[in-house]
C-alpha cells in the first residue's frame, strides 16, 4: 500500500498534535495546573470540530471545502480526539456513574467510528465484484419483480408440461426464498453455502423433468441466481448504512453528557 | 409538401439548374424536396435560426427576405438563459427558501387556491416572449432575398449556428434537412461547389490555423492548402437516433457497422483533421480490430506517417484503421500538397521522431494510453461517452453508495436529483447517468423554443426552464436518457396545467453542472471518499491519469 500525499500530511497533523498535547498535559502536570481542565476543553472542541462535518453534509450548496478533505479532516482528528481522552481520562474506566458512563460512550463512538472507516474501505469492492450493481432502495421492488416473474414461470410449467413438478418444487423450496432478503449472516460472512445448497435441491431435481420442464428450470435457477445477487446487495449495502444509525445518536448522546460533565467540571473547579 | 408544392419549388433558380439524370430514379430531386423539405412561413421579426443553436437543416427563402443579424447577439437576447451565480448570502437562503417539495416553480401569479381545485394556466404563459425587433436594433444585418440558402454549413457539419436569422418580412422558406442536403450535394456538382465555396469563405481558413502543423504557413500558402483541402462526411448525422439498437449489436457487429475513414496497411496519402464527430482509431489482431484510441474535433490521423516518409524517404502505411463512430466530418490535406508547402516550413522538433514499429506486447496493452486497459478503452468508445465533456465517473471501488451526492444534487435543483447513481460499470467505473454536456450535444437539434443551449461562456449544454414548453424532444433525443421530463409544481404541491390540453406542463430537467451555484458541481463536492468526478472525456491523458491513480 502506498500513501498518498495527503494521507502523509494527515498522519503528520496527527503526530504533531500528538506531542504538542502530550508536551503540553507534561508541562501543567509538573507546574501543578489543572491539566485535566485544558485537556477536556480541548477534547470536547474536537468532537464538536467531528460533528460539523454532518453539517457539511446539509449545506451542499455553501463553498466549505470538499466532503473529501472534511472526511480525511474528520478521521485524523477522531484518532487524535483518542489521544485527548486518555490524556484526559487515563486508560482506566472512571468511578463516577456519569463519567463512566460518558467514557463507555466514547469507547463505543471511537470503536463504531473506526468500524465504519474499515467497512466503507472494505465493503465497496466487494460489492463491485461480487455481484450486479443496484441501488439499494430500488432492491425490494426488483426481488417482488423476480418473485412474479418465477410464479409465472411455475404456472406456465403446470399448464405446458400437465406436471405440477415444478410447482411443488416452488412451494417447498423456493417460495420461502422468494418471499423476502434471505441469509443475511451469510452474504455478511461471503459465504455461498444457501446458494450451493438450494442449486443442489435444483440438481437433485432434474431427474424428474422432462425437457419442456428443465428448459423452464434453467430460467428459474437464473433467478435464483438474481435474487442471491439481490439479496448480497442488500447485506451489504445495508452494513454500509447501518453502522451510521449506530455512530451518529451514540455521538449526540456523547455530547450531550459531555456537557454536563464539561458544566459540572467548570462549576466545580 | 404536396407534389403541387414540389414543383413549385423545383422551378426556383438553385433546383432549376441541377441537372435531373445526376439523380438515381429512387432518390430523383422531386422525392429529396418532398421527404426532406417542408415548407415554413414567418411572420416579419419570427426568428428562424438562433446563434448558438445546433441545427439539422437549413432553409431557402421563397418569398419575403431573411435578415442575417451579423453582430454577435447575448445568450439573453436569443432567448437563452445566463445562468447568474447566486451570491454567498443567496447561496446560503436556500436553506430557509428552498421547498420542501419536488420540482416547485412560480409560474404566474394566482389567487390561493381552494382545496381539490388544480392550477390552471397557459403553457405559452410560461414562455418567454423575445422582443426581438428591440433586441436587432442597431445591429448590423443584411437582408437575404429570394433564391438565396443559409444554414447550410451547421446543418452540414453539425456545428452551431454563427449568426441569428430572422424573418426581414412575412415569409415563406423551405426548409430542407440534412439528409437532403446531403444527398443534393452528392448528385448535383454545382450545389456541391456552392456550398463548399461558402465553407472555404467562412469557416475553413479558420479552422486551419487552429491545427498545430499549419501555424507556420504565411497567408498565400494557407490559400493554397485551403484550396486543395478536401470535406469529407462518414457515418450517420442521426446516429442516435439508431443507437439503442446498435448497442445490442455484438461487437465485431458494431465495428464494421463503422464507414472506414482510412486503411490500416494503405499508403497515406494525406492528413485527416477531425472538423466534429468523433472517430475511432483501431489496429489488426488476429482476425478483428481492437480499439487503441478514439479522435475528436480538432485531432489530427495521419501526420506522422505522413511527415515521417517525407523525413526519411520511406513508405510507412497507415499504421491505424480510422473508422467514424457515429459520424465524422473531416477534412483531408494530401499529402502533395503537405510535402510541398507544410513540412518545410516546421520547425525540426515539431516533425514526428523515429517511428519503431509497436512490439506486440500482449492484449491489456494494446491501448495507445498505457494507463487504459484495452477493454476500458473499447468500452469508452462502444457505449460513445466519448462524447462526454463532463462525464460522471464513479470509482465503485471507493463508492459506499451513501448517496451523498444525490441528496447534494437534490438540495441545489428543486429536490430531485438530476442524476441517476446507475449506469453501466466496466473495470470498477461506473460513467453515472448524468448529463455529460456532450461535444456533439444531438439534444439541442429540434428544440422547437431553444430552450436547451450551449453556454457560449463555457460550454455547458443548459436548459432555460422558462421557454421549455415541454415537448420532450430533446429528451427523446438524448441516447444516454440523461434528460428526464418532470411535472412543474405549485408552492403546495399540486401540478399546474395547460389550459389548452388539460394536461400537467412539464419541463425537461437535467443536470447543469450547479450553474447557478458558487460551488461548482455539487455531486463531486459532496462525495467524502474522493469516488466521484466529472470528466472531459476527450482529455484522454487526465482521463488515464485519474483512473490510474485509484
Amino acid at each position: 500500500m502506498t500513501l498518498t500525499n495527503r494521507q502523509y500530511f494527515g498522519w503528520f497533523f496527527l503526530a504533531a498534535a500528538t506531542l504538542f498535547a502530550c508536551l503540553l498535559n507534561y508541562a501543567l502536570r509538573v507546574h501543578l495546573r489543572r491539566a485535566e481542565l485544558v485537556s477536556g476543553a480541548a477534547l470536547l472542541g474536537v468532537i464538536l470540530l467531528l460533528t460539523l462535518f454532518n453539517a457539511r453534509k446539509k449545506l451542499p450548496f455553501l463553498p466549505l471545502l470538499r466532503a473529501s478533505t472534511w472526511m480525511q479532516v474528520h478521521i485524523y482528528a477522531g484518532l487524535l480526539s483518542c489521544v485527548l481522552f486518555v490524556l484526559h481520562a487515563g486508560w482506566k474506566l472512571p468511578q463516577g456513574g456519569l463519567e463512566a458512563s460518558l467514557a463507555v460512550l466514547f469507547y463505543l463512538v471511537a470503536a463504531s467510528g473506526i468500524a465504519g472507516l474499515a467497512l466503507s474501505r472494505w465493503v465497496p469492492s466487494h460489492l463491485t465484484v461480487l455481484g450486479e450493481n443496484v441501488i439499494f432502495e430500488r432492491i425490494p421492488a426488483l426481488r417482488a419483480t423476480l418473485r412474479r416473474e418465477v410464479e409465472e414461470m411455475v404456472l406456465a410449467s403446470v399448464a405446458k408440461s400437465q406436471s405440477s413438478t415444478i410447482a411443488d418444487f416452488y412451494e417447498m423450496k423456493l417460495r420461502h426464498y422468494f418471499s423476502k432478503s434471505r441469509h443475511l449472516w451469510y452474504h455478511l460472512a461471503s459465504s455461498g453455502r444457501p446458494l450451493f445448497k438450494l442449486l443442489s435441491e435444483v440438481q437433485a431435481l432434474d431427474r424428474y423433468l422432462n425437457a419442456e420442464e428443465r428448459a423452464i428450470m434453467t430460467r428459474i435457477v437464473e433467478r435464483i441466481h438474481a435474487k442471491n445477487n439481490l439479496d448480497y446487495q442488500q447485506a451489504r449495502q445495508g452494513l454500509l448504512k447501518a453502522w451510521l444509525f449506530v455512530h451518529i445518536p451514540l455521538t449526540y448522546s456523547m455530547i450531550l453528557l459531555a456537557t454536563v460533565h464539561g458544566f459540572l467540571a467548570w462549576k466545580l473547579s | 409538401m404536396t407534389d403541387q408544392e414540389v414543383g413549385r419549388i423545383m422551378q426556383i433558380p438553385l433546383f432549376r439548374q441541377m441537372d435531373a439524370t445526376r439523380f438515381p430514379v429512387n432518390t430523383s430531386l422531386h422525392d429529396i424536396l418532398l421527404n426532406d423539405g417542408r415548407l415554413r412561413r414567418f411572420k416579419a421579426g419570427d426568428i428562424i435560426v438562433r446563434q448558438g443553436d445546433y441545427g439539422n437543416s437549413a432553409f431557402i427563402v421563397l418569398s419575403g427576405s431573411a435578415r442575417v443579424i451579423l453582430d454577435k447577439l447575448t445568450d439573453a437576447g436569443v432567448g437563452h438563459h445566463e445562468p447568474v451565480r447566486k451570491s454567498f448570502s443567496g447561496a446560503l437562503a436556500q436553506l430557509w427558501r428552498n421547498s420542501r417539495l419536488p420540482e416547485v416553480r412560480h409560474l404566474s401569479d394566482r389567487a390561493p387556491l381552494s382545496d381539490g381545485q388544480n392550477d390552471f394556466i397557459s403553457q405559452s404563459d410560461a414562455v418567454f416572449v423575445q422582443d426581438i425587433n428591440a433586441i436587432v436594433k442597431g445591429k448590423k444585418s443584411v437582408d437575404l432575398p429570394e433564391g438565396e440558402l443559409f444554414g447550410e454549413i451547421a446543418a452540414l457539419s453539425r456545428t452551431p449556428r454563427t449568426t441569428t436569422v430572422i424573418a426581414g418580412a412575412d415569409s415563406e422558406m423551405l426548409e430542407i434537412r440534412w439528409q437532403g442536403l446531403r444527398e443534393i450535394r452528392l448528385r448535383a456538382p454545382e450545389f456541391k461547389a456552392y456550398v463548399d465555396r461558402l465553407y472555404r469563405e467562412h469557416s475553413l481558413k479558420n479552422h486551419l490555423r487552429e491545427t498545430p502543423m499549419f501555424r507556420y504557413l504565411n497567408d498565400a500558402t494557407l490559400e493554397i492548402v485551403a484550396a486543395a483541402t478536401e470535406f469529407l462526411t462518414f457515418g450517420n448525422f442521426e446516429w442516435y437516433a439508431a443507437y439503442s439498437k446498435i448497442r445490442e449489436a455484438s461487437a465485431s457487429e458494431r465495428i464494421h457497422e463503422e464507414p472506414v475513414v482510412a486503411h490500416q496497411g494503405h499508403y497515406p496519402n494525406g492528413v485527416y483533421l477531425v472538423r466534429s464527430g468523433f472517430a475511432r482509431l483501431s489496429e489488426a489482431y488476429n482476425n478483428v480490430e481492437r480499439t487503441v484510441s478514439y479522435l475528436g474535433r480538432g485531432q489530427t490521423f495521419g501526420f506522422e506517417e505522413v511527415a515521417w516518409n517525407w523525413k526519411e524517404k520511406r513508405d510507412m502505411p497507415f499504421r491505424r484503421t480510422l473508422r467514424a463512430v457515429g459520424y465524422v466530418d473531416v477534412l483531408f490535406v494530401p499529402t502533395a500538397i503537405l510535402e510541398q508547402h507544410v513540412f518545410p516550413s516546421l520547425p525540426a522538433s515539431e516533425l514526428p521522431r523515429p517511428q519503431k514499429p509497436r512490439a506486440d506486447r500482449g492484449w491489456s496493452a494494446a491501448s495507445l494510453h498505457p494507463k487504459i486497459s484495452t477493454k476500458m478503452m473499447e468500452f469508452i468508445v462502444e457505449q460513445r461517452f466519448i462524447n462526454g465533456t463532463a462525464a460522471m465517473i464513479i470509482d465503485m471501488d471507493r463508492c459506499t453508495r451513501c448517496d451523498d451526492c444525490v441528496r447534494a444534487c437534490a438540495a441545489t435543483h428543486n429536490n430531485n436529483p438530476r442524476f441517476l447513481r446507475h449506469g453501466p460499470i466496466e473495470d470498477g467505473f461506473m460513467i453515472a447517468n448524468a448529463c455529460m454536456h456532450c461535444q456533439d450535444p444531438v439534444c439541442m437539434i429540434g428544440c422547437p423554443t431553444g430552450a436547451i443551449h450551449r453556454d457560449s461562456a463555457d460550454g455547458r449544454v443548459l436548459i432555460n426552464d422558462l421557454t421549455c414548453i415541454g415537448c420532450a424532444t430533446c429528451a427523446n433525443s438524448c441516447p444516454y436518457n440523461n434528460i428526464q421530463m418532470v411535472t412543474a409544481r405549485a408552492t403546495d404541491g399540486r401540478p399546474y396545467y395547460d389550459k389548452a390540453s388539460n394536461q400537467p406542463i412539464q419541463k425537461a430537467a437535467k443536470c447543469d453542472l450547479c450553474a447557478t451555484q458558487i460551488t461548482g458541481p455539487a455531486c463531486a463536492n459532496a462525495c467524502p471518499h474522493d469516488a466521484l468526478v466529472r470528466m472531459d472525456m476527450r482529455i484522454v491523458d487526465k482521463l488515464a491519469d485519474w483512473m490510474d491513480q485509484r
